[in-house]
Order: structure tokens, then C-alpha cells, then sequence
């Protein structure tokens, strides 16, 4: 896994809003065909750091690099051409609730490809297959669980077979069965098409089940405090606050 | 397997049909991806054309890089969706893109969530559509129960009453609305006068102008146009407000808690609403009245002229008249706007909905209420 190569670089970032830091000196890199997962307690500035990633909230200094290609101050064509190598599953899965499932999925086909109407409703079917949601496909998203739309908005953001998907707490709020059959699903996508993930996330399970790698962020020195497989994390950390995290104990009073 | 950068490469596609030892055969070369799928599939379609065929073997072992919207082209070929009556054989397809075929739902499953046609009947709207107003018509006097309820409770302990709300609302859905007033009323003034000055002139009667803009203003369109101007700037607001807050489960959280969303919602939007629509009424009266004497001093009467004739024409009782009405019309829209933000329904246009609702019954409501105020004003001779 090593020697696969780097498809986004994060270079010396500082996250934050107006003049809040909210995160500094951020440097990692997500390999190609890996499950990258960003840790941290609530409030550490997870989503903040994703939102970042995929272009929306520009960080206040640094690099961030697809492929060599800085997204931050990418502009006009080059901006899209970077926006079309990955997709984004939003927290609340972030469906347009005025059109029905397969429209959701089949948007992003209708608007950038010339494949004809049969066609887009095959791949916009097959996504949903793949995240076992055919069934749904008529249906307004509203009328779905909450697990399924999570599901939804993960076929949607394949719709294009982009080579990166970030997944904003993939299992927040869902049961368990719900959330391993979540977790399953990445790792099929990871193993059999090469989908190189970028997730947030703070659920332990799903952690062990399907992270590669992972960085954590820790929300009272706004850095990050450890970088390496989860496993290693959990055992081999002298950060107190990552045994803490991995041991899943409560914040210790003067810890904190 | 996927090309990292999939840009255009249309130009490496090829699709050429050669004879094999058991007939034709349709081989594939160069990448299959989303950007080149569809004129990968003109080409294929362009050479099936060319020939009919009754067997066909579809040689994929050249495709450089697939994803799904090029297996969505080799799904197509592979149900004969191009060779009608013929189904073709894939061949040298890589065992990973197999499985990948089989995310393709088959006609059964596709079946089972495919929703029935949905025939429409025009007596079965027409049915609903009578139920529904009819529905709509008792929820609107239940809810007036409701207010009236929780108004007289409230009044009856002024404490429970949060005046602190009725503040913020007084002052967003009034003090907030003087420009917008002013300038209605005070163009509304103007052209009264205007329109009025020319006929009138023919007549040697340009000073009944002044007679015009009083009763209008004052009687009419100085309520009226405030009552409208609430119900789009304010109305709407309520109706947007509980109603995100029912989207939100908010009214769930109130009533769990013993809370009556009426009395802790309504009753002080509508307390602002009734007591703001005299203020600004007034001053709308006052704005139109400026402008169309404004008008008639430009043209040319003097100002002393104007406030005899002006005194003249209005009375107490018409002054009278218009407050009743803002009263009334203040305490309708803002109820209006109130009760549609609770029938609020889900999903993402539902707030939407309401604040249509809430303004055009609003507005439909302020007609008719006129309507009854004239009729009642002309028996009473007021």
C-alpha cells in the first residue's frame, strides 16, 4: 500500500474561520486506492478540514493538492476539471428533496455527459444497486430512513465513477446493523473499483472495519496529534488523548 | 482499471466488426469511460446498422479501462437492446468488471419499485379538491377558537404573555415596514391626485381632489395597502418561521413539554399584528393624504384651500372606519400567516407552500373583509 502513490497532498494547511484558527499546520497524504479516515473528537474541526479538502471553504494558508493540482486556488475550468475527480457525501446525505431517488443519482450524468436518456438510467440503476437501493428509486427522499439516504447520497456521488469519494460521518446516527452494512459497502467499493475514501468519522467500529490510515485532530492544540493504521494508533500512541479516543474513555478532568 | 484522468480520448475509440469462425464479431478497443461512452455507443450502433445479423460475439478484450458508464453501453449490447431478437455473447471481459456487471438490476427487480402510472381523473380532483377547502374552512375555525382561547388566557395573566416576542415582532413586522409604506402610500397619494385632477378639471372640479384623496386614503386604500404589505412582508414570515420550526420538530418539542405552540407562538404574533396595523395604517393615511396634496399645491391650489376642503370631506367616521378595519385586517393576516406555518406538511417545499398559502389567503381575506366593511358601512350610513 505504500508504494502507491499520493492523489491528494495536504501541505502545511491552517483551517479557520475569519480569525479563528480552528486547525494549523496540517501535512498528510491520502495514497491512491486507500480508506483515509480523519479522527478527532467533536469540535475538533473534522468537517471543517473535509469541507476544505473538496474546495468549499478555502483554508487560510497551504497547499492542498490532487494529483499534483492545487484546488485552492484552482479557477473557472481548472476548478472543475479537480471538482470532477471525487465525489462528496454530505452529513445529512444532502439529497434534493424535490426530485426523486434516481433523479439524484442521474443529475450529475444528465449534466455533465452526453450519454443518452437509456443509458443514464442504467448507470444511475446500477449505482443504486450497487448500494442496494434499486428499490427506492422512484421514491422522493423524504420517504427514505435515514441510513438510506446515506446510502443515496453515496450513489450519487459515484454517479460520475470519480476516483475519490469523501463521506462527511458515513455511520453518524444510524444503527449498527445499518452502519456495518455502511461499512461493508466502502470497503467492497475500495477493494473492487479502487475507490480511493476519504472519511470523517468518530465511530470506533467502523474505524477498525474499514480505515487503511488515519489522521487525528485534536481540538485543543489545533493539530494534529497522531498520523498512522488504526491499529498502531490505538497501540502504539504515548498522546494521551489518542488512547483515550481508541480506549474510549472519558476525558480525565485536567486532561481537557 | 479506471483511467485517472479520463479527458479526451475519443479519438483512440475504435469499434470494427470483422468476420470469426462462428460469425460475426464486434471488437472493442481503446478507453470505455463516461466521457467516451456515448460515442463509443453511436459508433457501435452506427455499424450493427450496416448488417443484420442472427448471431453476434462481442469481443471487449481490448477495452483499455471501463467504468460504469462504459459497462452500461456493454449491458445494453450484452441484452440485445441493439440486435433486436439476437443475443450477443461478451467475450474477454476481465473477471473484476464481471462482477461489476452484476450491479446492473435485472427487468424483476426493476419491477418491484417502478411506481404504477398515475392516471389522473378529473371528478376525483375535483373531489379532493372541494374536500380539502371544505377541510381547510373547519381548521380555520377551529384555530380562530384556538387564538381567541389562548388570547383571552394570556390577557387574563398578562405575565405569561412574553412581551419580550411581542417587542421583536412589533418592531420587525412595523417599525421594519416604514419604508416600504411610505413610499406605497405616498405614490398612491400622487397618483390619486393625478389621474383624478385631469377629468375633474373638465368639470372646474380639480378641488374635489382633495375630497378623493381623503376618502380614499382614509377609508380605503390606507388600510388596504398596509394589510397587504403585512401580509407579504409579515404574514409570510410567520407562516416561514413555525413552519421551519414544525419541519424541525420544534411544535413536537413545545407540545411534549405541555406547551401550547398557540399560546407560546401565536397569540404574541398576533397581539403584534393587531396592534401595529392601527399605528401603521395612520401613518400610511397620513403619507398618501402628504402626496396628494402635494400634488394639488404643484398644480396650483393654496394650502389653506386644501385643508378647508380636505376637512370638510373627511369625518371622525371615517377615520373611524378605516382604524376598525386595520384592526381587523392586522389581526386576520397575522393569524393567517400563523396557522399556515402550523399546517405545515414535510418535506423540502412545504415552507415554501405556506408562505404562499399565508399570503393569498391573506390577501383574499383582506378583499373580502372590505367587501363586508363596505356593505355594513353603507346600511349603517357611517
Amino acid at each position: 500500500m505504500s508504494s502507491e502513490p499520493a492523489v491528494i497532498s495536504v501541505r502545511d494547511v491552517t483551517i479557520g474561520y475569519a480569525r479563528t484558527v480552528i486547525q494549523h499546520s496540517l501535512s498528510f497524504d491520502v495514497r491512491r486506492g486507500e480508506v483515509f479516515i480523519i479522527l478527532g473528537t467533536s469540535g475538533s474541526g473534522k468537517s471543517s478540514l473535509l469541507k476544505s479538502m473538496i474546495g468549499l471553504y478555502p483554508p487560510i494558508s497551504g497547499e492542498i493538492l490532487f494529483d499534483g493540482e492545487n484546488i485552492v486556488t484552482a479557477m473557472g475550468k481548472d476548478r472543475l476539471r479537480l471538482l470532477r475527480k471525487f465525489g462528496v457525501m454530505y452529513q445529512s446525505g444532502a439529497l434534493f428533496g424535490a426530485m426523486t431517488v434516481l433523479e439524484n443519482v442521474r443529475l450529475p450524468l444528465d449534466e455533465f455527459t452526453d450519454l443518452d436518456a437509456e443509458n443514464k438510467d442504467l448507470v444511475a440503476l446500477a449505482k443504486l444497486n450497487q448500494v442496494g437501493l434499486v428499490s427506492a428509486a422512484w421514491k422522493m427522499p423524504s420517504e427514505l430512513s435515514g441510513g438510506m439516504q446515506k446510502r443515496a447520497a453515496i450513489a450519487r456521488a459515484m454517479a460520475l465513477d470519480p476516483g475519490i469519494l469523501f463521506l462527511d460521518e458515513p455511520s453518524a446516527g444510524l444503527d449498527p446493523i445499518t452502519s456495518a452494512g455502511l461499512d461493508a459497502l466502502i470497503r467492497a467499493l475500495s477493494r473492487d473499483i479502487g475507490i480511493t475514501f476519504v472519511v470523517v468519522t468518530h465511530e470506533l467500529a467502523s474505524i477498525y472495519a474499514i480505515g487503511d490510515r488515519c489522521v487525528m485532530l485534536d481540538p485543543a492544540t489545533k493539530t494534529m496529534i497522531a498520523q498512522g493504521p488504526p491499529a498502531d494508533l490505538r497501540d502504539g500512541s504515548d498522546n494521551p488523548l489518542v488512547r483515550q479516543f481508541f480506549r474510549r474513555e472519558a476525558a480525565s478532568a485536567e486532561g481537557r | 482499471m479506471r483511467q485517472p484522468d479520463g479527458s479526451s480520448r475519443a479519438t483512440r475509440n475504435r469499434v470494427e466488426v470483422h468476420e470469426g469462425p462462428n460469425g460475426p464479431v464486434l471488437a472493442l478497443f481503446g478507453p470505455f469511460t463516461v466521457e467516451t461512452a456515448a460515442s463509443v455507443r453511436r459508433q457501435i450502433l452506427m455499424k450493427l446498422s450496416a448488417r443484420v445479423v442472427t448471431v453476434l460475439e462481442v469481443d471487449v478484450s481490448g477495452i483499455e479501462g471501463t467504468d460504469m458508464s462504459g459497462l452500461a453501453v456493454l449491458h445494453e449490447l450484452g441484452r440485445g437492446r441493439f440486435t433486436p431478437g439476437v443475443l450477443p455473447t461478451l467475450t474477454g471481459l476481465r473477471r473484476q468488471l464481471q462482477m461489476l456487471m452484476r450491479a446492473f438490476p435485472s427487468e424483476e427487480t426493476l419491477g418491484l419499485g417502478r411506481p404504477p402510472a398515475h392516471r389522473i381523473s378529473l371528478p376525483d380532483e375535483v373531489g379532493q379538491a372541494t374536500l380539502a377547502i371544505a377541510h381547510d374552512l373547519g381548521e380555520q375555525v377551529a384555530f380562530l377558537g384556538a387564538v381567541l382561547q389562548a388570547l383571552v388566557a394570556g390577557l387574563r395573566r398578562p405575565r405569561t404573555l412574553r412581551w419580550r416576542e411581542i417587542g421583536i415582532v412589533f418592531e420587525k413586522a412595523g417599525v421594519g415596514a416604514l419604508p416600504i409604506v411610505s413610499l406605497i402610500s405616498f405614490l398612491t397619494g400622487i397618483i390619486i391626485a393625478f389621474e383624478s385632477a385631469q377629468p375633474l378639471a373638465r368639470f372646474g372640479a380639480q378641488i374635489f381632489v382633495a375630497n378623493l384623496i381623503g376618502i380614499m386614503m382614509i377609508r380605503e386604500f390606507g388600510p388596504i395597502f398596509t394589510a397587504i404589505i403585512l401580509a407579504g412582508r409579515s404574514g409570510s414570515a410567520f407562516a416561514a418561521e413555525i413552519g421551519t420550526m414544525k419541519v424541525n420538530e420544534e411544535l413536537n418539542a413545545l407540545e411534549t413539554m405541555g406547551l401550547d405552540p398557540v399560546r407560546f407562538l401565536v397569540v404574541q404574533r398576533v397581539l403584534a399584528g393587531t396592534a401595529l396595523m392601527p399605528v401603521l395604517t395612520a401613518y400610511s393615511m397620513f403619507m398618501g393624504v402628504f402626496g396628494g396634496v402635494a400634488v394639488m399645491q404643484m398644480i396650483g391650489f393654496p394650502p389653506a384651500r386644501i385643508w378647508t376642503q380636505l376637512s370638510g370631506a373627511v369625518d371622525l367616521s371615517d377615520l373611524l372606519v378605516g382604524i376598525c378595519k386595520s384592526i381587523v385586517f392586522g389581526s386576520v393576516v397575522s393569524a393567517l400567516g400563523c396557522l399556515r406555518g402550523i399546517q405545515t406538511k414535510s418535506g423540502p417545499t412545504a415552507v415554501g407552500d405556506s408562505t404562499t398559502r399565508a399570503v393569498v389567503a391573506g390577501i383574499f381575506m383582506i378583499i373580502v373583509i372590505d367587501a363586508l366593511f363596505a356593505v355594513v358601512a353603507y346600511e349603517l350610513k357611517v
